[in-house]
Formats: structure tokens, sequence, C-alpha cells
């Protein structure tokens, strides 16, 4: 970054109106950077999916506003050239921002906002770009074992100079995609949702000045890092605590990948360490994750699940130390493979509410569906038109303090199903039913949700692409709740019988009135399920959410019949054993052993680590965190 | 003679105003709302308001009403049994909803979602199938559709939904299932989704139908009751109904259409205070209506309520057209309490409502409300209501004590805190609906009304900053005002996806032909005149395959001579201009097509007057009595409204008394009346 002049946050103090109104405006700014995305949008992914990120910080780098931490700092650490007002820079290489974005189908679009001539704080936002190029529609296979088998992959460059698109660049990154309209409309739409985000931020220079603007930006962090210092000494104790749980495989056979976390707190400070985790894999389910980013995931979750009132933004990051052993699953080394990584992503939060559930089971909830799930669907319909479409299903949302887990909803925040007759209006295929499966939550005190069956019927011959996980592992109950049912993916093909499909493969062929059934994961109970009030397991059989067999089952419920019921509940509460904290079903031993006989597929097998991969010592790891800090740093000149 | 008459039904009082159509003379009348049956007060009301002024029944040519009665049943979850038919494989279609949790990430942990409009129980699945193109992919199975509706009414719903996947594009399975209904239990209310919202996207259209069949029943039976005591009462007049985009429509529509009417009640506070900011000078204002339950505020910029083309009650988005309104449970029956476990003081939003209302009403209420808060600080003097009602002080300070006790705070400190408490909350309304949006509420008027609203207005202002305050002249009366100003509006609009390059102008011709048609036979069905009539079209367009459409304006001429080129630069212009950048080479795509008819109201002439020789205003004042002020009590004139003239100024302290509201005048402030006799508060220059 050449020739940028950082402006200087003064030390002024702001009265507290004035904070509100540009808090206020702010996030205001950062909907409008969504809600300009989302309506020029081509992909239904970050249209109807809302797989887009906004964000905007302060000149140092740090997010004011916004739903990840900031990545900028890395991203602009190693950037040589000049950067000026009206510039734009593009990347989707995780490798070159530290995995702020995490693989290539993010594109990050960066726009510096100047303020008379001083970088006053940055505009910033991804979206899940449809196709990136490469050798499969989608440009996430399952089968690749570098990141050069995924697709085009992108160097922080200059897509705009001084406000002019650079075509020749855009261009050359265009020729690598398979629907460069719809790439082009995204990417347009990106910067378009920064630009109103630098707009607003310009306007609020303008209107309070430049110094009370920035101060506001620092008293906003403050007031984070004061929030959170106190929630960290009452909730982490100086004790460690450890959690670990497991992806499934990594589309090559290879698996599970244990992931483990250690938290504990040295005065107001608290570490959080994955030590224990597991190397790096030889398929693409490696999670390449930004220190930042996962200090804004602890954030949130501890705010979420012990205070819901406070504010968040980056103020906290100092006291978070993060340390992530150099080649393990959640550091790979380049050229790593890292397109399938969502299903370590939801895992860590898994891994993270159980770490912190350790200290504070009855604020916990349980294990959810566990991933993003995926359906891709591409080919040439009878016209020689190529069509490809992409779907994240949703599926149980786990037994909660407050209630039972949705049933087929996301844990993402804000993502949202692709309307039926939208997929039905633009691709060549139906959808038969959308439902949520019956069973599928995890018995408890309160239900764990409903997994998700989707069933499509394919109108043109094609390819399928499927990503999934949690289908081997059970999501996990707690306090004497039930895990929930895993998931599955069944191919019909036109007058043949069902076939069981792995939960992550590419390239099955189908052909018209070949139907996919997609059955997500449920989420796990909460608490004792014979607590659970007769009438509300009732009032789930009669929806068709739970049967009546479940009901005597788990919840020794016998519907319409109060006296028997307490009679069996009786009975059952007699023979419950006193268990752990955490149901995860049968033991992985078991379950592996059982694998072929339970989902008709062979079972992954423990990975060798990679002999170019080395990975780090938790000793080295703890000590190059203590002495020269985590990857995470703030923008200076 | 004929008059035109206005009726509001809030949740504690039913407002009248009567206007004579020549003179523009107004007259008006405030009785206690019948919550239970809201139609009783009604009645009540117009009969009383039309012996008050010997004006018979056969004279009025219009009553306009604006009524809360399905926002209530959706809010309060009263409303009807729904049963839904849906197509196979999608009975769960609002149980999943969206799949949507609210941010930011991990905000599923602490996410409450309601019960949906029609219960899983309540739902069959239909065997059919329509493709996205509008064939039929699986003819309807009658029997079946025979044997689920009868199964749904006999277990007792009150209403049903048909809502079938890809009916926006062929509604024919809909309109047969609709026949079959019709057949079997003739005159049963049932809601046709692509009737209600012929759009594109099965979740939101099966919701905003569902909610239609939910509130149906009661806001039928309401019209209905009305009506026919209209009729008894001797009345020929047109009936018409606000909608929540703040236009009129008749009572047959909303019998049918009730959910155009969700937001009736405040979108006729929005419509009111506009018209009156304008004749008073002001185009950008922040509407304050504090009501006994409730307070609605919206934000009005250039003269224009913000329309949004959906609207959230609670968790669910209804995709109507409505005035962009925020509401908190904070009024002036909210009721004060002491939680036993935090020992804070919170005020709402339970309501004592209307009956038994606030103890200092003396009808049995013994709860602390807001309105007995005001009376124990002295902002209320005890007379209500020109005289009509008279308040009991001490039932006010007995039931504040009890807030008094818990905190260990006195009588007048715990008024104080009540109406410190519930003065933040409205605040935290405006800043939502201002600051939240990017507005600064310091370039905006605040305009007071309701029952409560003049009341509270000086201070809410003080703390967010808008100033003037506009209090209209009988600012209870203000949405009633606003039936009375709101022009008849309706919208036809048909699913048209076509790409711009393989579609003509013709055809589109003749697709707008057809809806200006029924535009113009609604107006004609209005009895609207031909020079009171405006038609407009409009097309949803959007870059193919993009999600969110732009309305772009046509004109029929203009598309006739210049073909669809014109309309695709229009389009890419707007674009532009929206988000800074325009596809070349995509091609455009339109999605819906759309006819708007207005039918113009003729205003009523309000009263205007001339400016007083000086801004005296001793000549108003008619009492003095105490008001607790920062600590102490304070020595504080009381005025008559009715008194003051244009060019008149009162200090702060001060208290302003009307027929039918009370505005306080803090300390280092001062009202001063315009021409049109609206209260004008500002701070007092130093």
């Amino acid at each position: 970054m050449k020739g940028v002049k950082i402006a200087k946050t003064p030390k002024i103090s702001i009265d507290p109106v004035t904070v509100d109104i540009i808090e206020g405006a702010l996030k205001n700014a950062r909907f409008e950077m969504d809600a300009v995305l989302f309506r020029t949008a081509m992909s239904p992914v970050i249209r109807e999916q809302h797989d887009e990120f906004p964000m905007l910080t302060d000149p140092q780098g740090r997010m004011i506003v916004g739903q990840f931490g900031s990545y900028i700092s890395e991203m602009m650490q190693n950037f040589e050239q000049t950067l000026e007002a009206g510039d734009v820079i593009l990347t989707s290489d995780p490798y070159q921002c530290g995995g702020a974005i995490s693989h290539i189908n993010d594109w990050l679009v960066l726009v510096p906002i100047f303020f008379e001539d001083e970088l006053v704080g940055w505009a910033s936002m991804f979206g899940h770009q449809m196709d990136a190029g490469g050798p499969l529609p989608g440009s996430l296979p399952t089968g690749a074992k570098t990141i050069y088998g995924e697709g085009i992959r992108i160097p922080p460059v200059k897509i705009f100079q001084k406000g002019k698109p650079d075509e020749n660049i855009l261009k050359l990154i265009l020729n690598n995609v398979r629907m460069p309209e719809m790439n082009r409309a995204d990417l347009m739409g990106i910067v378009a949702g920064c630009r109103a985000g630098e707009k607003r931020v310009l306007e609020l220079c303008q209107r309070f000045g430049k110094d009370v603007y920035l101060a506001t930006c620092q008293a906003l962090l403050d007031r984070t890092h004061a929030a959170m210092a106190q929630l960290i000494v009452q909730n982490i104790t100086e004790q460690p605590v450890s959690f670990e749980d497991w992806i499934d495989d990594d589309g090559l056979g290879h698996g599970p990948y244990k992931m483990k976390l250690t938290i504990w707190r040295e005065g107001e400070h608290a570490y959080f360490d994955w030590s224990g985790t597991d190397p790096q894999a030889v398929g693409p389910v490696n999670f390449y994750l930004n220190e930042g980013m996962f200090k804004m995931f602890i954030g949130v979750y501890l705010i979420m699940v012990f205070d819901p009132q406070i504010l968040f933004n980056d103020g906290f990051y100092p006291l978070l130390h993060v340390i992530i052993p150099d080649g393990s699953l959640l550091h790979p080394k380049f050229p790593s493979a890292l397109g399938c990584r969502t299903h370590a992503l939801t895992r860590l939060f898994d891994v993270l509410g159980g770490a912190l559930a350790r200290n504070a089971p009855e604020l916990s909830t349980a294990a959810g569906y566990g991933t993003s799930p995926y359906m891709l669907y591409s080919g040439w319909d009878q016209k020689g038109a190529f069509f490809y479409v992409m779907e994240i299903s949703y599926g149980g949302i786990p037994g909660r303090p407050v209630g039972d887990g949705m049933d087929g909803h996301s844990w993402w925040p804000l993502f949202e199903n692709i309307p039926t007759e939208y997929l039905e209006a633009y691709y060549p295929l139906r959808v038969d039913g959308y439902t949520s499966i019956t069973d599928s939550g995890g018995a408890g005190f309160h239900r764990g949700g409903n997994g998700i069956e989707k069933r499509y019927v394919y109108l043109e011959p094609g390819e399928l692409s499927i990503h999934d996980d949690r289908w081997l592992t059970y999501p996990w109950g707690i306090l004497g709740g039930k895990p929930g049912m895993r998931s599955e993916k069944i191919l019909v093909r036109k007058g043949q019988g069902p076939q069981r499909l792995p939960s992550k493969c590419d390239e099955v062929q189908v052909q018209p009135g070949d139907m996919l059934i997609y059955r997500t994961a449920g989420g796990g109970g909460w608490k004792n399920p014979l607590d659970r009030p007769m009438e509300r397991v009732e009032s789930d059989v009669s929806k068709g959410l739970v049967s009546k067999e479940k009901a005597e089952q788990d919840y020794g419920v016998i519907v319409g019949d109060a006296k028997a019921t307490e009679r069996l509940r009786k009975k059952m509460r007699s023979r419950q054993k006193e268990e752990g904290v955490f149901d995860r079903g049968p033991a992985l031993e078991k379950i592996l052993e059982n694998c072929r006989k339970e989902t008709g597929l062979e079972p992954p097998v423990r990975q060798e680590p990679l002999p170019w991969a080395a990975l780090e010592s938790p000793e080295e790891a703890r000590r190059r965190v203590r002495e020269q800090g985590d990857r995470q740093t703030t923008l200076t000149e | 003679m004929t008059y035109r008459l206005g009726v509001d039904v809030g949740g504690t009082f039913t407002d009248l105003l009567l206007v004579n159509e020549e003179t523009g003379d107004l007259a008006r009348v405030k009785i206690p709302s019948t919550p239970g049956d809201p139609s009783q007060g009604v009645l009540a009301g117009i009969q009383r308001i039309l012996e008050q002024n010997e004006v018979s029944p056969k004279s009025i040519s219009h009553l306009m009403h604006g009524t809360t009665v399905a926002t209530n049943a959706v809010l309060e979850g009263k409303g009807a049994r729904v049963g839904l038919l849906t197509t196979q494989g999608f009975q769960q279609i609002l149980h999943l909803a969206r799949s949507q949790t609210p941010g930011p990430l991990a905000g599923w942990i602490i996410m409450i979602k309601p019960d949906p409009p029609a219960a899983l129980e309540d739902t069959r699945e239909i065997k059919e199938r329509m493709s996205a193109q509008g064939e039929v992919v699986k003819p309807l199975d009658g029997r079946q559709v025979n044997s689920a509706v009868q199964e749904l009414v006999d277990s007792g719903v009150e209403s049903l939904t048909v809502s079938l996947i890809n009916s926006f594009t062929n509604p024919s399975h809909e309109r047969e299932i609709e026949k079959i209904i019709h057949q079997l239990y003739p005159g049963f209310p049932v809601t046709i989704s692509s009737d209600v919202l012929p759009e594109i996207r099965e979740y939101e259209r099966t919701l905003t139908a569902c909610m239609n069949s939910y509130v149906r029943p009661k806001v039928e039976g309401y019209i209905g009751s009305l009506e026919k005591a209209l009729a008894d009462l001797g009345m020929e007049g047109k009936f018409n109904i606000l909608r929540s985009d703040a236009g009129l429509m008749s009572t047959d529509l909303t019998k049918e259409n009730p959910i155009y009417a969700v937001l009736s009640g405040p979108a006729g506070g929005v419509a009111g205070a506009l018209f009156i900011a304008q004749r008073a000078g002001y185009q950008d204002l922040l509407t304050f209506d504090m009501g006994g339950t409730s307070t609605d505020v919206a934000l009005c910029q250039k003269g224009q309520a913000t329309i949004a083309r959906e609207t959230e009650l609670g968790y669910f988005r209804i995709k109507v057209p409505s005035v962009n309104v925020h509401s908190v449970g904070a009024g002036g029956g909210s009721i004060a309490h002491v939680p036993e476990i935090t020992k804070a003081l919170r005020v709402g939003p339970q309501s004592a409502g209307a009956d038994p209302g606030p103890a200092c009403y003396g009808k049995g209420g013994t709860e602390p409300t807001v309105t007995d808060a005001n009376v124990v600080v002295g902002h209320l003097p005890p007379r209500l209501l020109g005289g009509e009602m008279k308040l009991a002080p001490e039932a006010a300070r007995e039931a504040v004590k009890k807030i008094g006790d818990a905190l260990g705070l006195d009588v007048d400190e715990a008024a104080q805190g009540i109406l410190d408490i519930v003065n933040e909350n409205m605040v935290g309304a405006l800043r939502v609906v201002s600051v939240q949006r990017g507005y600064d509420p310091r370039d905006f008027a605040l305009v007071a009304f309701g029952g409560a609203g003049p009341m509270h207005a000086n201070a809410v202002a003080r703390l967010i900053g808008c100033f003037p305050v506009l209090v209209p002249p009988s600012p209870g009366l203000l949405c009633a005002t606003g039936d009375l100003v709101a022009d008849f509006r309706d919208e036809f609009s048909r699913t048209f996806i076509r790409r711009i390059d393989t579609t003509s102008s013709d055809e589109i011709l003749k697709v707008i032909q057809e809806l200006g048609r029924e535009a113009e036979d609604w107006m004609q069905r209005e009895k609207i005149p031909k020079e009171n009539q405006v038609l407009s079209f409009n097309a949803d367009m959007r870059y193919y395959r993009q999600g969110y459409e732009i309305p772009i304006e046509i004109t029929p001429q203009q598309l006739g001579e210049s073909g669809t080129e014109l309309l695709a630069e229009h389009f890419n212009q707007i674009h532009e201009q929206f988000y800074g950048f325009r596809m070349e080479g995509t091609p455009c795509e339109i999605v819906n097509l759309r006819a708007v008819g207005v039918g113009r109201v003729p205003k009523p002439h309000l009263p205007e007057g001339t400016l007083d020789k000086s801004s005296d205003a001793s000549h108003a004042e008619i009492d003095e009595h105490e008001v607790y002020w920062q600590g102490k009590r304070v020595p504080t004139k009381i005025y008559d409204r009715s008194k003051l003239k244009p060019a008149n100024q009162v200090s702060g302290p001060a208290i302003i008394t009307e027929f039918d509201s009370t505005t306080v005048v803090l300390s280092g402030y001062r009202a001063q009346v315009d021409r049109q006799f609206n209260l004008l508060i500002t701070p007092e220059e130093h």
C-alpha cells in the first residue's frame, strides 16, 4: 500500500447521542450494502440464499459493522501498489488474505474510503460465486487434492483504477468461468454494494466532521472491548476445558478428522487453542481459518449465549488469543485444496459450543445438522444451452435453552432457501416435495429440529454434485437430550430401485425422470425428554413431526393416555443411567464398525499425515503466539 | 347539503369527523372504543355526531373508515382457525418458511418463532401439479379435494386458503378448488393465493393469503354488521375502508381481501399528518401517534410517506403495499410494573386498554398507567374531554404509589420515572425510522397526535432534537382526518415473465390495456367521476436472472411509438441511477405488469384564521395549578386552546387543553399558534 495517508483518530470525547446516531447510520449502511447486492445479483446463492458478507471498517481495518471480523490488514500487508480514491481491489485467493475468504468461490472486494485525501476506512464485501472455473461446475470438486484443481485463483488486483474498470483484467478473469455474465453481474453488484457503504461513510464525515466520525468509531470499539472483558472474566475459567468432535470424511475415503479446542483464561485475556486437531486432509475439506474471523465467531457466540444485548465489532480482538497449529486441518499449507471447507467451518461452532458448555451446560445448546449441505446440477438442455444450479440446504437446529430447535432452518444467519417456483422457472428440474423428516430431531425436553427432505426430479440429462456431512457421526444431544438422526442421499433412477449415494460426490449422471432424495441431519435434543410435557409431545405427533413410536420410545408418552404415560415414564426414569453432559450416540469405533451395515457405504479410513505439510507441535504453536502474537494484526502506515 | 364522515377506531377512543362538502365546516365527536365489538362504538359515535349537528343519515355521501380490526387479530394471535390446501409434498410450506434465522451469527440461539397462521394439523396436500410454465403436470383430483375440504370444515376451521405451487403462472387448479368449496359450502370464506398476490415465490404468496384468511372472518363480520346497522339508520352513502398504503377501497373488496387493510389505522394517521403538515409548510416530518395502547411513528420526506411493498407484523413479512410505520407497545394505557427479580421499572407493553382503563378513569382500574403518571405530575388536569369525563386524581396517586413503594420513591418521583421510561421507549421507535435509516431527526418536524401524543411530544423532541413539534387542532382526530383526505387507490397486476427481446410492445400493450380496463371498471364501480380518475401503468423489470425488480413507468402511447427498446433503455438508466452500473448486452426482463387506479377525492377546506394583533395569550388563561418538574412543584398556567388565536405565544411550563387532548409545553420551550391553528413548539431563544 503505497502513498496512502491513514487518518489519525483524535482523542476527543463524543456525546452519547452522536455515538448512537453514527452507529445507527453505519448499521443502516451495512444493510444497504446487502440490499444493493441482493437487488442486482443474478446468482440465487447470493440473492436468494444470501451467501455474502458486507463490512465497514475504521482506517486501521478494524470492523465497525458487519458479520465477519476484519481481514483487511492481512490482505494489505503485502499489497505493493499505490491506492487512490475510486480504486477497487478484488481477490479470491485464500492464501493471500490470511484465510479471510476460505475458498476460491468467494470473491472479495475491497474499496478504500478516502476523505480529503486521507484513508478513513474500508468498505468490503465478498460473495459466493456460482462458478469460479476449474474442472467442475461450481468449482468445488470433492476430489481436488490441491487448490490448482479447484478453479481460477485471483490474487489481490485492482479491477478499478480511480473509478474506471480495468477491462483487460476483467476479461482475463471472466474468460475462466462458465457463466461470465452472471459472475460479472454479481461482481458489479458487490462493487455497487461497497460503493453504497463508501458513500454513507463519506456523508458521515461530511456531516459530523472527520474527527468526530473517527473518534466515534473508536468509542464503538471501546464499548465492545469493555463488555467483552466482562464476559470473558465471568464465563471462561482459568482452568482449561476441552472439547472435540469430528468431520466425517474428506470425499476421498479418508476420515474422520478430529477438531479439538481448549479454552482458558489469564486475567481478562482468553486463549483458544486448536492444538490436538488432526493434520490437514488430502481432500478439499481443509478450512483455512483466519484468526480475526475466529475471534469474531467467539465474540458473537459468547454474546448470544450470555448477553444478547451487547453490540459487537472488532473492539475486543486484543483480549483474545488464537492458537492454530500450522499444517493442521484449520491452517493447511499452500497449495492444499480448500473448496469444501463448509463442514469444518460448521463443526467449529459445535466444538466451540461444546467447550463453552463444559462450564455452563444449562446455557448451552446441543449440536445441529452440522454443515452447509449443497446440491449442484448442471448440463446442456435440448436447445444446447448450458444450465447449472447450486442450492444450499438446511436441517435441524439444536434443542436450545429457549425452546425446541427449528425444523429445517439455517444455522447460518439470514440464509434462505430458494423458492421452488424460482428453481422450476429457471432450471430443468421439479421439486416433488419439500418437508422436514419425522423423528429426525433428537428427543429432549426441548426437541432437536428435524432435518430436511427435498426431492428433486431432474428433467434434462446432467451431472450432480453433493456435499454434506454428519452421515457418519451424530449431532450430539446435551444434558440428557438424544442425538439427532444422520443425513443420507438416495438416488431413484427412473424405473429402478433406490441407490445410496455418498455424502460427498461429483459427476453423478442423471437422466430425465430420475429423482434425488436429499436428506439432511436433525439437531440434538436439550435435556431429558421424559420431562417434556405430554401435550407438547402429542402436539408434535399430531403435526407429523414426531411419530407415535418415537413418542413412546424416547419420550415415554402413550398418545391420548395420561395414566399409561405416567406409568411408562416412571419405569423409564428408574432405568435411566446418570450419563455425561453430551450424548454422541454409539462410540466412534462402533459407528465405524457398523458403517457398511447401517449406511451401505464404506467406512472412511484414517489418513497418514502429508509428507510436505508437517504439523506444528502444540508447544511450538503456543510459543509462537506468546512471543509474536497471533496472525491477526491491524494496519499501520 | 351533503357531508363526508371520517371514522377512526383506536384501541381506546373512537374518533369521528364530519365535514360539510360545500362549506368545509367540521364537527367532531370522540367516544370510548368498545373493544369487544368495535362497531358499537362506531354506531354510537355516528348517531351522536349526526344528532349533535342535526344532520340526517341520508345526507352522508361518503363514510371513510380506518380500522385496526385486522391488525389486532394478527398481533394478538386472535384470528380465525385457517385451513390450508396446498400442493402435494408441500404441507410444511409455512412451517419451514424461508428457513431463515436472524442475524448476527448464532442468532438462532435466541430466536422465537411464532405459530404460522395456518397450523400443520389444518393443512392438507392436494394431488395436483402445475409446471412453472403453467402446464398441468398432474391433473387435479376433484374427489380428493372434496374429502380434504370436508375434513377441514368438519374439524372446525373457519376460513380456507388455497395456495398451490406455480399458481401465479396458471391459477386454474386454484380456481377449480374454489369452485368445489363454493359448491360444498356456499358462502364459506376462501382466499385464493393468486388473487391476493399473483406473484412468484410460494412461501410469501401462501403466507399473505393465509394471513388474509386469518383476519377475514373478523373483518367480514365487523364490516357486515356495521353496514347493516348503517342501512337501518337510513344511510345510503358510500362506505369505504382505508388501505395500508393510505388509499381507499370499497367494503366489498375489504371483506374479500382484508389483508390490504392490515395497517389501515396507522395509514390514516400518516395521511392526516402529511395533509396538515404540508398546509403548515413542512415537507419533512416524523409522525408521532401516541394512543392508549401503542405508539406509531413514520418518516415522511418531501411530502411523501414511504411506501413499502411488504410489511412486517411481528415475525411475519406480509407482501402488501403499506405505509412504512413502526409501532411500539407504549401508550397512555401502558401499565407500569416492577418485576420481583430485577427491581427495574418497566412500562408496558401490557395495557389497561379502554376497559377498565387507567386508574384515574375511575372505572375500577387499579394498575398504574402512563396516564395516571401524567395525572400525578399535573400534566393532565382533572377534567377530560371537554368536561364530559371527570378524572379521579386520588385513584391515580394510589396506583402510582405502588410503584413508588416498590422502588423506594415518593409518588411524584415514581410518576416522573414512569414518564421518563415511556418517553425513552418512544424515542427508540423514532430512532428506528430515522437514525437507523440514515436520517437525522434534527432535520424533521415532529407531528404529534393521538390522544396522548401532544402530552409527550415536547419531552420526546427534547431527547431527539426534532423541532418544531407540530400539534394540529384536535390532535386526537388526525387519523379520522386522514381517512377524510385519502384518495381511492387500487392496483391491478399480472405476472408476465418475458425477456424483453422475446416480447413486443403489442403484447405488452394488450395486457396493460386489459389491466387498465379492470382499473377503469373498478373506478366506475366506485362511482369516481371521470375527471378525478388517474390511471398509470408500470412494469416490474430486472436484468434476466436477477431476482428483484424495479418498477418502471410505462406510457402506453410512448410504448406504442418507440417500442420495447425505449422501455429497456429506461430500465438501464434507472438501474444505473439506483445501483451505479448497467449491464450492456444483458437482456432485461419484465416480471409484472400493473395498472394503478387513483380516484381523487376533493379535500376538505379546513379553517384558517387571521393573525392576532399581539402574541399575548393571557386571554386564553383559564386556570393555574402545580406541576411536578425537576424535583419540585412549579406553578403552571393552564390555557384553553379554543381561545388561542394565530400568532399567540405561550411560554413553558404551560398546559394547553382542548376538547380531546392536552398539550404540555416544557420549561424552556414555547408554543406559537399558526394560521391553521396548529401549535408549533420550539426551544425558547436565548
